[in-house]
């Protein structure tokens, strides 16, 4: 097991690599070194202020050793800091982790259970018009774009019924929690769609697998096959799916954090897309790379562990 | 625990920045907190008061606590006054750093310098060759906020020297001060001072400023090479503010006997203003609470607007700041200021375009919803101008004058400002907004709208109906936009449609608004738009010179590349001369001369409604300086505390219907699926 | 430059775009596989009913898709000759109203909106007509982009295997690594707006799912006794691949294009809320939508404009996933 892990992760170096490559040229080709510095000193700052910032940021110097210091600097866990707000990248993405998983992990764990329990219902009464329909029902849910939930969400929950605050956020114990609500509730509905369509494909392949058929000949009722046999079978494919997700989490959720006013990295990331801050655009590509990688390594030891023979190939 | 920042002495011995966050996760153990999460659930979710409670219940004298809650619509760059340049920053600042000079609260039009720090407005010195000097007097008395770089902790005593410093660092190399070139050029021996500087460090110790002359603990003399009125509008900005050095030498940034001092230039200040900042969460709030010492200015008692003078009366003369806490809202989105505001939750509601209607009637006052609610409406005229900007070196627009003014005059500037500014802006007819020394309330742009006039402007151009007159071409132009947002978006159309009922064409070449900059600074561009000027100081000269020759890109703000040798003699003058009837001559001329070669195409002066809450009237309308005005507002708590929850009211009965919803199809489902299994 | 603006270009474009796809349907109907699968699709009614609704949208498209030549010179499209009667107002009308919304000065109306208008005073059913083709012509291209390559390299990866399919795997998991949503940002800044860089970048992002679908399946049909065979008979690889693997294979093609079609349209909504979408003057959904969510905090509300863009763009992308799922019932009806 050890040894299939060192692989594993050995593997991603030159993924890891390939990507750090893309985002520099990217990042090269997006701005020019000018550029760079009227965004971060302002317009109104020019001539020779803007030259000197430029030379003892290094930018003036040849490519290639600008990417190796680039590489000296990611190593060290040195984003650089944002041209918006002047602050350490290192800093904005450990403060907005934590805001980001009080919603991306509530909300995950409750869309996924919902998910789970709709797909479990509508492969108990399979092919049945309630099941069709629920079918048709995720479809269109899935056909939903993000902010419309959003925004709809928003307008009638936070705005007219003043159940909820309509936006922002602190850290206050408990109080916490009025600011989560309602987010939550949005993320269930974002994801319930294609969550509980492709579980019920999955539960429907369980139950078409011979055990099933055994169980059913030993005289088990269907509820109790479909509950006990079929529900723990097909967990254990999705969980195997969906770990992969898992460390994306925390980058949060583009749109409903950003509409909320949650100051998680998801917000963070829209403010840069919106402002073009670039530094922290091509951090959150790093590190949105690494988790999805360490998600992929995740997925690979579920594997392994569920099917101890592919540890051997 | 979860500020950014906090005071080193409110920290955790061990932190490292690393492992703050972390630190969250081992408070109690989960498995509780999740069962208290749920109960919270109940609890909580029924509260949408996004504010958090206020640092204390009452003062120390037993009278209540009074809070007052606004708004920033970004995060500040940087907390260093002498490097911070946006707006956001400046409002920020400028309640925790006192300035020299202050403007009057009440007197916008035309604005007026009172003395804030120091005794009285230096009084100009003549001192031969063409060389001027200003004696100023420190009021004695003020001091620094009590903070742990201090002997003791307690703040000392503000001084000359600590202007002197502040001077200093507008100087190093390493703050990059972005006023370090308009001072230097006027002050002596600043450029001498960055010059020892070129490589190596500056030495605070042995590098002083020719030109700043420190007589006493509470006198110094500032010496400028030529006449320079402006300098006491410098003196009312937060750059000039006296910085401790102490601080600045304590908060560096870096880890001190294992706990991280932040670092003064981003988070963190030592000022001897009205407030002193408690706490920083970056996009989410910056919390002030008052500084108990504070002396240093009064609220005045001259120059009360007539319809609020009475009301204003009490006020006069009484202690500042009115209030006890400060509470900046950071929203970076126009919807929720405004959804706040409605709930009670913000001090005032800003109505930006959509929400507009909502507050005000079509006859410019409020709904009566909200007028029984007992708002107020105030207007807010902003002393800035916006236009769109000719690239006077492009082949096609820049020879082609008539070809500008019939772009101009095709430009319908009133629409654009009912459709994106509900009317309240004003179209702008000059170059100067309302307020300055210069402008003119009669004057009338004359290559304003007029469609008919476009037209035949243009085919004297030689573009009959937008098409060549020779080739039969059709006139193509490129406009840069600005077009981040759906707001920007749409005003580009409007621009593009506005532009091509002359029958041209239009392409719209849309990008961030830092890329268009570029584009402008580099003069690749034939027109620009979302250009504009926001007055640094209230004076004809910080506007004009955006056409002086020698102020090109990269050096200066001339994006329009505009050069007219009579224009710049004319600038040169007016430049450093004294308001007069001369001066106003010279400003008339250059207006003169500005239309007949049209560089731009005048928009409007930024002007909006600012509905305030019945418990918090304000007690100024000068826009001019809204982080400095904070210490003269006033807050009625209790009026709050009366309105709030009968403005929150939350209906029950979406929640049963929804409930009934769930239960009622639950056992829809369940009744036909035992049928269906039978 | 010009060229590709000349309205007889993009005619020409357009309808060799539909003939080609219309092609290439035809051909794959001469498959055995494909003729199964379009009876099974006759008999699915909600499949049917989406296929219509598709086809719907098709037509509205083109009909802003296609130019033909205006008196002033230059050109315009058939809707816009069709809709030439619908005046401009200054700013926001209601539905069916006939006096000017929440302006300062109360206006009457120049002509009669089914949907209202917008702020900038355009009908808002005409606009939501044009932007099925903003939503067309970007999945059009973007699906000219990714699906052949994808195609291709899923096959070459499965096909020749070792070093060639380490390579391909190697490009792909990179690229996948990396949040779609940032590399698609990423490249719309390094490239500029426009709906061509957006097909590009959303090309760039889209083609792994397909490789990786392709490949697989090219790994299982090379192991079937059909391509041994051919193996051992010493036909060529072009051979083997055009004529065995690729009908093989291209069904799946056929449900990956349309289902993907639907997350393009999705993926430009978001896109333009973003602000790196369709460029200014180019109607979409995803922009009205964008510019909708202000108006919701007006009161009185303006609802038309946000309605009728959801409405709109949701008609579209439910039609497309159901065909998807109908289409893949279809043709594997033991796992539908």
């Amino acid at each position: 097991m050890f040894n299939y892990l060192v692989r594993r992760i050995l593997y991603a170096v030159p993924i890891l690599l390939g990507v750090i490559l893309i985002t520099f040229v990217l990042d090269n080709v997006m701005t020019s070194p000018d550029e760079k510095a009227s965004r971060v000193l302002g317009p109104k700052v020019m001539g020779k202020a803007r030259v000197e910032w430029i030379h003892n940021r290094g930018l003036d110097l040849p490519l290639p050793t600008q990417f190796a210091r680039h590489l000296g600097k990611l190593a060290r866990l040195d984003f650089g800091t944002s041209w918006q707000t002047q602050r350490d990248l290192r800093d904005v993405f450990l403060t907005g982790a934590l805001p980001s998983l009080l919603i991306t992990g509530p909300g995950f764990v409750a869309a996924f259970c919902a998910s789970v329990s709709l797909a479990l219902f509508q492969v108990f009464v399979r092919n049945s018009p309630l099941d069709r329909g629920l079918t048709l029902l995720s479809v269109g849910l899935m056909s939903v774009p993000t902010m419309v939930y959003v925004i709809f969400g928003q307008a009638i929950l936070a705005l007219w019924l003043s159940y909820f605050p309509a936006f922002g956020f602190s850290f206050a114990g408990f109080g916490t929690v009025r600011f989560l609500l309602l987010p939550v509730t949005i993320f269930i509905f974002i994801n319930l769609g294609y969550d509980a369509r492709l579980f019920r494909a999955i539960f429907l392949e369980e139950i078409n697998q011979d055990y099933v058929r055994t169980a059913h000949a030993k005289g088990l009722s269907n509820a109790r096959v479909l509950t006990v046999h079929v529900f723990k079978n097909g967990l254990i494919a999705i969980i195997t799916l969906v770990v992969a997700q898992v460390p994306k989490l925390v980058l949060g959720s583009l749109l409903i954090e950003s509409l909320f006013g949650i100051p998680g990295l998801g917000s963070v990331l829209v403010q840069a897309i919106q402002t073009g801050d670039q530094p922290v655009i091509m951090a959150s590509v790093f590190l949105g790379s690494v988790l999805y990688i360490t998600g992929l390594i995740a997925t690979d030891i579920c594997y392994a562990l569920a099917d101890p023979r592919i540890r051997l190939s | 625990m979860t500020n950014f920042w906090k005071p080193p002495r409110q920290m955790d011995k061990s932190v490292s920045p690393i492992s703050r966050p972390l630190n969250l996760f081992r408070i109690s153990d989960f498995g509780l907190r999740v069962f208290l999460l749920c109960c919270a659930f109940a609890l909580c979710g029924c509260d949408n008061n996004p504010n958090p409670p206020p640092y204390h219940e009452r003062r120390a004298d037993g009278s209540p606590w009074v809070v007052r809650y606004a708004s920033l619509v970004s995060d500040p760059k940087s907390f260093d006054p002498q490097f911070a340049y946006d707006v956001t920053a400046q409002r920020a600042l400028e309640p925790v750093y006192d300035r020299l000079l202050d403007y009057h609260p009440m007197k916008a039009d035309p604005f007026e310098l009172i003395p804030s720090m120091l005794e009285e407005i230096p009084k100009r010195e003549d001192a031969g060759e063409g060389k001027v000097s200003y004696l100023c007097a420190l009021k004695p008395g003020i001091l620094f906020h009590d903070d742990p770089c201090f002997p003791d902790g307690k703040g000392r005593e503000v001084v000359a020297e600590d202007v002197h410093f502040s001077f200093q660092r507008i100087c190093d190399p390493k703050i990059e001060s972005p006023f370090y070139e308009p001072l230097a050029q006027r002050v002596i021996g600043m450029r001498e001072a960055r010059e020892t500087a070129k490589d190596a460090k500056y030495d605070y110790d042995k590098v002083r400023i020719a030109g700043f002359e420190t007589i006493d603990a509470h006198h110094f003399r500032i010496h400028l090479s030529e006449a320079y009125p402006q300098l006491l509008y410098w003196f009312a900005l937060h750059t000039t503010t006296p910085m401790a050095r102490e601080a600045v030498e304590y908060y560096d940034g870096l880890v001190h006997d294992g706990t991280v001092r932040p670092s003064i230039h981003k988070f963190y200040t030592v000022g001897h203003g009205p407030f002193r900042m408690k706490e920083y969460v970056p996009r989410q709030r910056i919390r002030y609470e008052r500084f108990d010492g504070y002396h240093t200015s009064v609220f005045p008692s001259d120059g009360f607007p007539p319809e609020k003078a009475q009301w204003l009366q009490q006020f006069a003369g009484k202690p500042l700041p009115l209030f006890d806490e400060l509470h900046f809202a950071i929203i970076l989105d126009t919807i929720p200021g405004f959804v706040l505001g409605r709930q009670g939750y913000i001090d005032g509601i800003t109505a930006n375009k959509d929400a507009f209607a909502a507050v005000v009637t079509r006859s410019q006052e409020l709904t009566p919803k909200y007028k029984a609610r007992g708002l107020e409406l105030e207007k807010v005229m902003m002393p800035n101008t916006f236009f769109l900007s000719f690239n006077m070196q492009d082949p096609v627009v820049g020879k082609n004058a008539k070809l500008r003014k019939a772009i101009s005059c095709a430009f319908d500037v009133a629409t654009y400002c009912d459709i994106f500014y509900n009317g309240v802006s004003p179209v702008a007819q000059q170059l100067l907004p309302r307020g300055l020394f210069g402008f003119d309330p009669n004057y009338k742009n004359p290559n304003g709208y007029d469609p008919e006039k476009a037209k035949r402007l243009l085919a004297e151009a030689g573009y009959p109906n937008g098409r060549d007159a020779k080739t039969g071409e059709q006139l193509t132009l490129t406009v840069e936009e600005p077009a981040d947002g759906s707001e920007l978006r749409q005003r580009a159309e409007y621009e593009k449609r506005a532009f091509e009922t002359l029958g041209i064409k239009i392409i719209v070449n849309e990008n961030t608004h830092a890329r268009v900059l570029e584009r402008l600074e580099q003069g690749s561009f034939q027109l620009g738009s979302g250009t504009g000027w926001m007055a640094d100081y209230p004076d004809a000269e910080n506007f004009f010179f955006l056409f002086y020759s020698k102020n090109f890109p990269r050096e200066g703000a001339n994006y329009c590349r505009y050069s007219r040798p009579e224009f710049d003699a004319a600038y040169e003058k007016m430049a450093t001369m004294e308001n007069g009837p001369e001066r106003l001559a010279l400003i008339q001329q250059m207006n003169a001369m500005l239309d007949e070669d049209c560089p731009i195409i005048l928009q409007f002066s930024k002007a909006y409604f600012s509905a305030t809450q019945p418990w918090a009237r304000w007690t100024h309308n000068n826009p001019i300086m809204e982080g400095g005005f904070n210490k003269y507002h006033q807050v009625d708590a209790a009026e709050r505390e009366r309105l709030q929850p009968e403005w929150n009211r939350k209906p029950l009965w979406p929640g049963l219907a929804l409930g009934a919803l769930i239960f009622g199809g639950l056992g829809y489902a369940i009744r036909w699926n035992r049928k269906s299994n039978v | 430059m010009s060229f590709f603006y000349h309205w007889l270009t993009q005619d020409v474009l357009v309808i060799g775009a539909f003939a080609f796809v219309i092609s290439l349907l035809r051909a794959g109907a001469k498959n055995e596989r494909w003729q199964r699968a379009w009876l099974r699709l006759k008999k699915d009614r909600t499949g049917m009913i989406a296929f219509v609704v598709i086809g719907i949208y098709l037509g509205l498209g083109a009909l802003e898709l296609l130019q033909i030549p205006a008196h002033t010179g230059g050109s315009r499209s058939i809707l816009d000759v069709l809709t030439s009667g619908i005046p401009n107002e200054r700013t926001y009308s209601a539905p069916l109203a006939d006096e000017l919304f929440g302006s300062v000065r109360g206006e009457r109306l120049e002509g009669h909106h089914l949907l209202g208008t917008d702020v900038l005073g355009k009908d808002v059913l005409v606009q939501t007509l044009k932007a099925c083709r903003t939503a067309l012509i970007i999945g059009g291209m973007t699906t000219a982009i990714y699906i052949p390559f994808g195609t291709l390299m899923g096959i070459l990866a499965g096909y020749f295997r070792r070093w060639v399919d380490d390579l391909i795997q190697y490009v792909y998991s990179t690229l996948a690594s990396i949040p779609e949503i940032l590399l698609l940002v990423a490249i719309l800044l390094t490239l500029g707006k426009g709906l061509g860089t957006m097909s590009i970048a959303l090309g760039v992002t889209g083609w792994v799912g397909l490789c990786r679908l392709i490949r697989g399946e090219t790994m299982r049909q090379s192991e079937r006794p059909y391509v041994t065979a051919a193996r051992a008979l010493g036909q060529t690889h072009w051979k083997i691949v055009t004529r065995h693997l690729l009908p093989n294979v291209m069904h799946l093609v056929l449900i990956s294009a349309v289902l993907g079609f639907s997350n393009i349209v999705l993926a430009e909504a978001i896109l333009s809320y973003l602000g790196v979408g369709a460029p200014v003057g180019t109607s979409s959904w995803g922009t009205m939508i964008d510019s909708g969510r202000t108006e919701l905090s007006r009161d009185p509300l303006v609802w038309w404009n946000i309605s009728a863009a959801t409405a709109a763009l949701f008609g579209l992308v439910l039609s497309l996933n159901l065909l998807g799922d109908s289409l893949r019932r279809a043709f594997d009806p033991k796992r539908g």
